[in-house]
């Protein structure tokens, strides 16, 4: 057991939190709910100078080799930072998905312009089914001569509107295939379009870019298809696990800078003639708040261990994302009951925070999604 | 970052399971479970346990110890609650380490050696009607006279004093000094003249005691660590030894998981019940959840560091989370929670009462969960103190 970053992970993570404060205070964070592109011009091409989109890709694709661990240290400052930005679709949901379910000729192919930062891609695949399980997806892709047609409605599709490709989930219509039979198809949008493919904003909790996408009738080439037809659940599964685990790394780097502004205050604010942060009332939320975060980090790097390992590890990572999504929710509201009035208020960071952490619950499946997991790795 | 167990832990688990696999056995659970502490099969055991230096893993050779890590002490404890077959050993964890710290070579050399091989145990004596949370506030008073104290006064809710060998009294030398800098620490043989003890039930059926000292004659000698300096020898101490395992819970939540697979309620298993399902599964990433926190701990005292905050987060939560695991599993369990062990209907051996009562307890003694997140806030945080 080593609780320890190595040297270069903390390193990462100094550089990282030194970029963001300096280039990502919070009126860019609150302004970006608002705004329609949802990332600052000339922030994206800062942080693929920094190397973050090469993190967690093969060094062979231009890739960095960092592991899922380095990808959660980095996460955690994203989060703290509130950062906007297609980051998390196109290097996580896009190119880690490539990477896992593409073939070699694919991954050779795709890979270098993700790492580059010169192509954005984001994943759909959760439906108005809401389910996580293949058996329930709804879209289908039709083959025909050229290639397949595809209709199905997605939800939830983050940044689909910057995606200069989006890789859909599907199920290739044949009755012979079983529950878990997924296909993935790269679906490209050439000048902000796709034929059959539209888009609506979604109007969400942190204003963080979320899209409806429908596919009706689309038509995708042959060799749109991402790995072989039928096969992509493991690779998708996996995704999906390494999603929910930077999910919850960016949800505890907010946790992590909620407890600061508390404990800064309880420092500076007094009432009644004393400082609030010698009330008994206000230690013991504060108290709260880092014991839901030391846990959730123990938690989550446990996982991000065991998948930068390539071990089995649905259990850890399902308890790591249902301690996390309950975790930051009760962290905020803590958060909330220290700073009184004036973390209400928009102009305050604290809003910033709750929001996200609304959302980040019901990110690549809620508390109650993952307690089922749970149940299930423990064999019941 | 690492999160698995090197070669050596992993032989040194297993060495440590299949011995108490082939130890432990029904009788020392049950005296165990008696509330009345450990009795002539544990004894026996304790000892078989101090024969291997598992009793006290960190201390150096010369004492009986293992000079084992932290993680090694944590994996001994793990596997001992596992089997429901541990009790905390005051002497190996309280009294031992800061006799370790700041006794006299000559105290070093008489009791620890002792408490290592299990020969013999303390009882803390801490507590009294006026000093719980505000342990500085304690009052028994040791008078010099010669080359003895003479000590007056009593204690509260001094568990042990019924069975251990000694009493490990904090008492105030020096009625002057302001409250905290006026305690210091003596051994006291509980077979001394003037001791008394009468027995106190707690609601989970665990003996505790009031212990009254009327002139009992003690020799200086036995005074451990600097005179009037026995408060801050109590806080170096527990700084190093706020480590608990948590394989009781663990072993608990195995034992349900089992027991969910098997049983069924209105046609259907109780594993398949959606509810349950929801339940069972927090249970098991809390106690996961405490696990790792422990093993933090005893990472951070590897490295010779202080766990100034944790260690307290870890007492919190441990028995927070008891106490949750207790509730869920009777509303698990429904009606038939409520039947104690004996009972007819009784399920899971009517664990789930007692593990419901010990969990009221277990918030309280050893520091209450008020006062570990006073501690978490002001030595973890820096918040102003009142």
């Amino acid at each position: 057991m080593d609780f320890a970053l190595t040297n270069e992970q903390e390193m990462l993570k100094r550089s990282a939190r030194d970029f963001l404060a300096a280039e990502c205070k919070f009126e860019t964070g609150r302004a970006m709910e608002a705004d329609r592109q949802g990332c600052p011009p000339d922030f994206w091409q800062k942080i693929v100078d920094l190397g973050w989109t090469a993190l967690p890709f093969p060094e062979q694709y231009g890739g960095a080799g960092g592991s899922i661990v380095d990808l959660a240290v980095l996460s955690e400052e994203m989060g703290r930072a509130n950062m906007p930005g297609p980051f998390f679709s196109s290097v996580i949901l896009g190119g880690l998905t490539i990477l896992e379910a593409g073939d070699d000729q694919q991954r050779a192919d795709l890979l270098p312009s993700i790492v580059e930062g010169e192509t954005i891609a984001t994943l759909a695949v959760l439906e108005p089914e809401l389910s996580y399980e293949p058996r329930d997806l709804r879209t289908m892709a039709y083959p025909n001569e050229s290639g397949y047609v595809i209709s199905g409605t997605k939800l939830f599709v983050p940044n689909a509107h910057l995606a200069d490709y989006v890789l859909c989930a599907a199920r290739v219509a044949d009755p012979r295939q079983g529950d878990e039979a997924v296909s993935l198809f790269r679906v490209v949008r050439s000048e902000g379009r796709a034929e059959g493919m539209s888009l609506t904003a979604l109007d969400t909790m942190a204003g963080d870019k979320l899209f409806e996408v429908v596919l009706t009738s689309t038509p995708v080439a042959r060799n749109s298809l991402i790995g072989k037809p039928n096969e992509a659940w493991p690779a998708l599964r996996k995704v999906l696990q390494i999603a929910a685990v930077a999910k919850c790394a960016e949800l505890l780097g907010g946790a992590q800078k909620v407890i600061e502004l508390a404990v800064e205050h309880g420092r500076n604010r007094s009432q009644f003639g004393s400082l609030i942060g010698s009330f008994q009332a206000v230690q013991h939320h504060c108290a709260n708040m880092v014991i839901d975060v030391d846990l959730g980090r123990f938690l989550t790097y446990q996982a991000a261990w065991l998948l930068s390992e390539g071990k089995e590890c649905a259990k850890q990572v399902s308890m790591a994302k249902t301690f996390v999504g309950d975790a930051y929710l009760r962290v905020c509201m803590l958060g909330h009951e220290v700073l009184g009035g004036n973390g209400l208020i928009d102009e305050h960071e604290m809003p910033l925070f709750s929001k996200r952490a609304y959302s980040g619950q019901q990110a690549f499946g809620s508390s109650d999604r993952h307690r089922e997991l749970v149940a299930q790795a423990l064999g019941l | 970052m690492e999160f698995g167990f090197s070669e050596q832990d992993q032989a040194f688990r297993a060495e440590v399971s299949a011995f108490l696999d082939r130890e432990v056995n029904e009788t020392i659970v049950a005296e165990l479970e008696s509330g009345l502490g450990p009795g002539p099969e544990t004894r026996k055991f304790r000892r078989l346990l101090g024969a291997r230096g598992w009793l006290t893993v960190t201390w150096p050779r010369e004492f009986r110890g293992l000079e084992g890590t932290n993680i090694q002490r944590l994996i001994v404890t793990e596997e001992l609650t596992y089997r429901r077959a541990h009790y905390t050993h005051v002497g190996a964890t309280m009294a031992g380490p800061v006799i370790l710290l700041f006794g006299s070579d000559e105290l070093k050399r008489e009791f620890l050696p002792r408490i290592a091989l299990g020969e013999i145990e303390f009882a803390l004596g801490y507590t009294e009607p006026e000093a719980g949370s505000d342990l500085a506030n304690l009052d028994i008073r040791a008078v010099d006279d010669g080359d003895d104290f003479v000590i007056n006064g009593q204690k509260l809710f001094n568990t042990a004093t019924h069975f251990a060998d000694y009493h490990w009294l904090g008492a105030r030398t020096n009625p002057n000094a302001p409250k905290h800098k006026g305690v210091s620490l003596i051994i006291v043989d509980l077979k001394s003249p003037g001791i008394t003890i009468n027995p106190l039930w707690a609601l989970n059926n665990q003996r505790t005691n009031v212990v009254y000292y009327e002139n009992v004659r003690v020799p200086k000698r036995n005074l451990v660590g600097t005179r009037d300096r026995g408060f801050y020898h109590i806080a170096t101490a527990l700084d190093l030894e706020r480590m608990f395992p948590s394989g009781d819970l663990m072993r608990d939540l195995d034992d349900l998981v089992d027991y969910l697979k098997q049983t069924r309620r209105g046609g259907i298993r109780l594993a398949d019940d959606p509810l349950v399902r929801q339940r069972v599964a927090q249970m098991a990433t809390e106690v996961e959840a405490v696990r790792l926190l422990s093993y933090h701990i005893a990472w951070l005292l590897d490295r010779e560091t202080i766990p100034n905050y944790q260690a307290s987060m870890l007492k919190l939560y441990l028995s927070e989370t008891r106490q949750r695991c207790a509730n869920w599993t009777a509303l698990i369990l429904g009606p038939l929670a409520d039947l104690r062990s004996g009972s007819k209907w009784a399920q899971l051996d009517g664990r789930v009462t007692r593990n419901y009562l010990d969990g009221l307890v277990r918030t309280i003694v050893g520091g209450t969960s008020e006062i570990q997140r006073n501690i978490i806030a002001t030595r973890g945080l820096g918040l102003p103190k009142a």
